[in-house]
């Protein structure tokens, strides 16, 4: 029996009845559109067990209380704690995207590595631990064998005083190197200010919460500054409607940041003249009698002309500033009207607690020193000094010292050679460590006066400006360890990594964040266990000591970094009276102002060190306010106008040295006479507009944009905004007036250029940038890290030309005399 | 209004633009909390996804008077004639009426973005590419399973972090309650803002903060005027912030009154 | 004439066949292939009997009025009312971490302690009630504040001595479980299908309208 075309349709039709009356079409459909819905490379997050974890954030040094919730082991999300005292709630943006940094795989370095491809190209092979402590450890010993341990090099980011610099300098000084040169941040210009007119060596508080008048003199309040999550918070309590008294914020700027947007008055005053704005408002103050009587004719030390016991006659600061700075002398070099220097120095000498505030942008990078002595001029002629609501003036945090070690004669040797970047010397006896001048020294040597270099929570390479000195200085010299997390710019320059914990896999300290007013310690914990084969650096260093054998070892007795940190925290315990949680209490400065604290909830040091581990934070609420009889430890016991202290290290520095004419010079010091230890406007070191640089380029930072040695988080590439990256071009502001001279539209290609090299990026019309200055935007411009911030907008740092800052030598970094042209 | 209105709660948020200082954070809880994709370059407005967005104005002065603020926007969960809502063909978005949240269900989503269209406050967004999760990488190892990732093709906005809702409640069912108490249930932004500018209630509770707030003579909504009734409320008390918030004609723009509550 | 009629019932009759064959067929591939092809089966890694752990002479401190608080014993809430679902490790090792225990006797539990207790590694179960990852289910919503009963979604499994293996669809990867054991869909008992229309109904049939909004079960 044959089949039919007819017999194959009726088997076919059969077969599709068939099939309606099965689930088979009905279910896969069903299945279909499901299919439809799950694709297999949409991920699907493992669900588990939620716990929070607290500890505190260490991305910056402003020490935010977070909590990670956590699903499992896995950390999904950063929050802020509002059991804690400084950011009762809130985090910056930096932290709050903080968990890419922990788990973005190519941000980091997995493993200790070895470098095999050439140099930046990031080609590293993975070793092992052992390996890689063995061969940093053979080459140590091998320099100190040929008796010159002086050229091992280390440069360290983390904070004066902190545990781990004492860690680095004391391995440095039982290797025999005085190479130790730690990165300066604003914490040493605040630093040598209150040395140089307080006669007090300790950090600087600001009493924000309970101020009056803020005048800020280019602090970015809103851009990051001190500690961002208690500035920020201390901004929203500024502003609660229902508040009793009101604040009134001052913002001096040259371009209409968030802050001096948000400010209740904006005054721009041009880059770089912000000393002669202030001793402008100094000399109304002055005129008008609005001073403190009181503090200035008992507890301040320079004030009216004076006499020496040699007979010389002195200028005052009073004189200084009434001969020099007359609001219409100000005026004429600020920018600013005479008439708002009247106003304003009238409404600030009035107001119940007038703080003038220093430490531009960030409060990061340093500042320079005349400038904050005049700005700190006004607290002192206000009397708001050691007074609630003005600067507070504190010893620095009771940590105990590491205790005291013998370097053997190999490294005694060497501990006597000179400093390769002369900081800490009579030519820059405030300065401990000045890495423009290290890399000049190695540019500069014939041979290689430097054989290893180790780094520590840096990117010099990224953050020095002066057009890539610092990268090129790398280049030669031979032996580069890095121990940075992150495959940042200096790391991949490296020829070996010995990777530390990222911020939520290390137990680490946070000193007193800067800029708060009461003593502060904090122990961050691993929340999440090491996600890669990294180390924390502490414990690296120590494991270093011993692989280096006696004598170096037994300088480091201690089994790993937590015992080093307890042997410090130790001092905190025998301070006494300090605290180890806060929950349902006043704000700390409610608690100092009202002169009520809690009792400490431990007895003995064990406990309060769990109780630290545990809360993450010791701090101490308490403060002898006014007390100014006692406070100024300054040769007269008083505040110091006129600065003894700069006259003794003028005359120390001028018997060593075989021309002692030129002492201010070598100092950097443009000013001359009794000016050199008065506050002043030093004159401009750069050249001004000329007709080669017409324009001025200024630095400016963002809170949602990081530029120090940590990356920003990709989450941060959300928030900028596309006139400030757009692919991979950042832009420059400027004012359209100054557009229209260059011919030039929103959103054009320009081409800048500075004496120390150019850029191309793309310009922004915006009326709140000063006319005739191009405003640049610090922290693109990375050539490392992932394809979220690799190759995105330019870098500025290398086009910064610095001048050495008077009396430090650090590097001035905010203006830098510029010229644009228009590209296609 | 709805007929539900008044019944359940309303949930709502304030952003005070006084207070607001335009750092972003927002934006970042927002995309931590809610598994946003970070994609390589977010330079790109038209493509890249926020579900709270900073917008930046300026009052258009000219130097040294120029003043920028910032206008923080999740989505409004408009409780009137719900503008996507009533577009969507696909029944992917709803405003749920036990809680005023308008939802979006990624899963029922078919992409044709009408809702875009229709949202007169471009709070939602299309996925013109697949997450940026890449293998190995390690960015999806900090993935909430709280919410569901979404695939390429579909659109995505705020939820006023429902999850957070779902949270709040499980919490409280397993202490034996079923009223929520005041801040037990905020959204992600709310809680970071570390200058306390957004705060998050029930709009329906008089006694929440959300609900003083958004009566201050300071407050106001984007677009009022086309009634969609939007749950979040902007407090300002500059007038040329508020301008900006509506095509105001001159005599419609009511001068802030100073008082002292909220 | 007559041949023709007759070539005409033979084919009718074969047209019938060949239709027969053809819905036949179809009726085997729909009701018998297709779920045999559309579903793979894998075993769990471990046999695990509920039978005995649901036995209070056998287990202590498996107590309780209903079956529900038994299940609760291993299948817990967490404190923040999350739903642990299938037991950790640790969980079993509470019990089971006592030497004295009756265990060690067969392979599957030799395989037990040497695999998974020893070197602390989690047992990979295949859940047969995972639900896709865009849904949003609160026990505690139906179990504490709904009362209901454990089996009336999961179905009284409590006494069986052997899992089943699992079965996953392999176009869409959920479990058989979603869609229910019968590939006709049909629903017999409460507990015999798991789609979102199921919910709805229960939903509905309790009186809460109210809790089929979208938001209420998906994220």
């Amino acid at each position: 029996m044959g089949i039919t075309r007819r017999d194959f349709v009726k088997l076919v039709v059969g077969g599709v009845a068939g099939l309606h009356v099965t689930p088979l079409p009905w279910k896969l459909t069903d299945d279909i559109a499901i299919w439809t819905q799950t694709w297999p490379w949409v991920p699907v997050p493992p669900i588990g067990a939620f716990n929070h974890e607290k500890s505190v954030c260490t991305l910056c040094p402003g020490g935010c209380g977070i909590k990670v919730r956590k699903v499992d082991e896995r950390a999904v999300k950063i929050e802020g704690r509002t059991d804690f005292p400084i950011n009762p709630g809130g985090i910056c943006p930096v932290g709050m995207g903080g968990l890419q940094l922990v788990y973005d795989k190519d941000l980091r370095f997995t493993s200790p590595m070895k470098r095999v491809g050439p140099r930046g190209s990031g080609d590293f092979l993975p070793i092992s631990w052992d390996e890689a402590i063995g061969i940093l450890a053979s080459r140590i010993k091998g320099l100190r064998l040929d008796g010159s341990p002086e050229r091992l090099v280390a440069i360290d980011g983390n904070r004066r005083g902190s545990t781990l610099s004492q860690l680095i300098s004391r391995l440095m000084r039982a290797i025999g190197s005085p190479n130790y040169i730690r990165c300066a941040s604003v914490e040493d210009t605040y630093w040598m200010l209150n040395v140089l007119m307080q006669g007090r060596e300790g950090p600087i508080g600001f009493d924000l919460e309970n101020s009056d008048f803020i005048l800020s003199f280019g602090c970015g309040l809103l851009e990051g500054w001190g500690s961002p999550g208690r500035t920020l918070n201390t901004w929203g309590m500024w502003h609660e409607q229902d508040r009793k008294g009101k604040v009134k914020i001052v913002q001096i700027d040259s371009r209409a940041s968030n802050t001096a947007s948000k400010a209740h008055q904006w005054v721009a005053v041009r880059p770089g003249t912000e000393a002669a704005f202030a001793l402008g408002l100094a000399h109304v103050i002055i005129k008008e009698g609005l001073y403190s009587n009181e503090f200035v004719e008992n507890y301040a030390f320079g004030f009216d002309d004076w006499t020496s016991s040699d007979g010389q006659k002195h200028l005052g600061f009073k004189s200084l500033v009434q001969k020099k700075y007359s609001p219409s002398q100000v005026a004429d070099l600020t920018g600013v009207d005479a008439r708002t220097i009247e106003t304003l120095a009238r409404n600030f000498a009035k107001a119940r607690a007038p703080l003038a505030i220093f430490g531009k942008g960030k409060a990061l990078l340093n500042g320079s020193i005349y400038e904050f002595m005049a700005i700190h001029s006004l607290n002192a002629l206000v009397g708001n000094i050691n007074m609630p609501g003005g600067v507070l003036v504190h010893d620095p945090l009771p940590l105990k010292d590491l205790p005291e070690f013998e370097p053997d004669p190999i490294a005694e040797t060497g501990l006597k050679k000179p400093r390769i970047d002369e900081a800490d010397t009579k030519k820059y006896p405030f300065t401990e460590g000045l890495i423009y001048n290290f890399a000049k020294a190695v540019l500069g040597s014939s041979g290689s006066a430097v054989d290893t270099l180790l780094v520590f929570g840096a990117n010099p390479s990224f953050t020095e400006p002066d057009g890539g000195l610092f990268s090129r200085a790398l280049k030669k010299i031979p032996f580069i360890v890095s121990f940075s997390p992150f495959r940042d710019e200096t790391a991949l320059m490296a020829d070996l990594i010995l990777p530390d914990h990222t911020h939520l896999e290390k137990m680490e300290e946070i000193l007193w964040p800067p800029t708060l007013q009461y003593p502060f310690y904090g122990v961050s914990r691993p929340v999440v266990g090491p996600v890669f084969k990294t180390k924390n650096v502490g414990d690296t260093i120590l494991e270093l000591a011993k692989a280096l054998e006696e004598p170096v070892a037994s300088a480091f007795p201690w089994n790993n970094y937590e015992e080093a940190l307890k042997v410090r925290a130790k001092g905190l315990f025998e301070s006494g009276r300090g605290l180890v949680s806060y929950e349902d209490q006043a704000p700390p400065w409610e608690q100092m102002k009202k002169g009520r604290s809690p009792k400490p909830e431990y007895t003995n040091f064990d406990e309060m060190w769990d109780a630290i581990k545990s809360s993450g934070m010791w701090y101490r609420p308490i403060h002898s306010f006014k007390n100014w009889g006692k406070i100024f430890k300054t040769p007269n016991y008083k505040f110091e106008f006129y600065s003894t202290q700069i006259q003794l290290a003028i005359d120390e520095l001028s018997q060593t040295t075989d021309k002692p004419g030129q002492t201010v010079d070598i100092m950097a010091i443009r000013a001359s006479r009794d000016e050199v230890f008065l506050p002043h406007q030093e004159p401009p070191v750069l050249p001004g507009k000329n007709s080669t640089y017409p324009l001025v380029m200024v630095l400016y930072e963002m809170i949602n944009l990081s530029d120090s040695w940590i990356p920003s988080p990709p989450f941060l590439t959300k928030t900028w905004f596309d006139n400030e990256l757009r692919k991979k071009d950042s832009f420059a502001e400027i004012n359209p007036r100054t557009a229209k001279q260059y011919g030039l539209e929103d959103g054009e290609k320009i081409v800048i250029e500075t004496p120390s090299g150019k850029a191309a990026l793309r310009v922004t019309l915006f009326e709140g940038a000063m006319p005739g200055y191009v405003f640049v935007p610090r922290g693109f411009g990375h050539i490392a890290y992932d394809e979220f911030l690799k190759h995105k907008g330019v870098n500025p740092n290398h086009l910064v030309t610095t001048a050495k800052d008077a009396l430090s030598g650090l590097p001035l970094w905010w203006t830098t005399p510029a010229r644009i042209k228009k590209t296609v | 209004m709805e007929e539900t209105h008044g019944k359940g709660p309303r949930y709502g948020m304030t952003i005070d633009l006084d207070k607001c200082t335009g750092c972003g954070t927002c934006m970042i809880a927002c995309a931590a909390e809610n598994n946003v994709t970070v994609l390589p370059d977010e330079s790109d407005k038209q493509r890249n996804i926020a579900w709270m967005l900073l917008y930046k104005i300026t009052n258009g002065k000219p130097f040294p008077h120029t003043e920028v603020s910032y206008f923080p926007r999740p989505c409004m969960h408009c409780e009137h004639h719900t503008p996507c809502v009533s577009v969507c063909p696909a029944t992917a978005t709803r405003m749920d009426p036990n809680t005023g949240i308008v939802s979006q269900i990624y899963t029922r989503c078919i992409g044709c973005r009408y809702c875009m269209a229709a949202c007169p406050y471009h709070a939602r967004n299309f996925n013109w590419y697949d997450a940026y999760f890449p293998k190995g990488k390690g960015l999806d190892k900090y993935l909430s399973p709280e919410v569901s990732p979404r695939m390429r093709g579909v659109v995505e906005k705020c939820t006023f972090c429902h999850h957070r809702l779902m949270r709040a409640k499980e919490k409280a069912y397993a202490e034996g309650r079923r009223e929520l108490e005041e801040g037990e249930y905020i959204t992600a932004c709310a809680e970071a803002c570390p200058a306390q500018a957004i705060t998050f209630g029930d709009l329906n509770n008089p006694n929440h903060k959300v609900s003083k707030l958004a009566k201050s003579p300071r407050a106001f909504r984007l677009l009022e005027r086309l009634g969609t009734e939007p749950k979040v409320y902007y407090l300002s008390s500059k007038e040329w912030v508020r301008k900006l918030a509506d095509n105001y004609r001159p005599e419609e723009l009511q001068p802030v009154i100073k008082t002292k509550t909220g | 004439m007559e041949k023709k009629t007759n070539s005409k019932n033979t084919s009718v009759v074969g047209g019938i066949l060949f239709f027969l064959a053809g819905f036949i067929g179809s009726l085997i591939v729909g009701w018998v292939i297709f779920p045999m092809v559309l579903y793979s089966k894998q075993p769990q890694p471990l046999n695990f009997s509920h039978a005995i752990h649901m036995d209070p002479e056998r287990v202590d401190g498996i107590e309780g009025d209903t079956e529900t608080e038994k299940c609760l014993f291993c299948h817990e809430f967490r404190e923040d009312g999350t739903f642990a679902g299938i037991p950790r490790l640790s969980k079993c090792t509470e019990c089971h971490d006592d030497p004295d225990s009756p265990l060690g006797e067969t392979e599957e539990e030799k395989t037990f302690l040497k695999t998974y207790v020893a070197s602390e590694k989690e047992i990979p179960w295949l859940s047969y009630y995972q639900q896709p990852d865009c849904v949003y289910f609160p026990h505690i919503a139906h179990v504490k504040m709904g009362e209901l009963e454990c089996k009336t979604c999961h179905g009284d499994h409590g006494h069986l001595a052997q899992l089943p293996p699992y079965e996953s669809n392999r176009i869409t990867g959920y479990s058989r479980n979603i869609w229910g054991k019968r590939i006709s869909g049909y629903k017999k008992h409460t507990w015999d299908r798991m789609k979102m229309d199921d919910c709805a109904e229960c939903h509905s049939k309790m009186g809460h309208e109210e809790n089929n909004a979208c938001f209420v079960c998906h994220k």
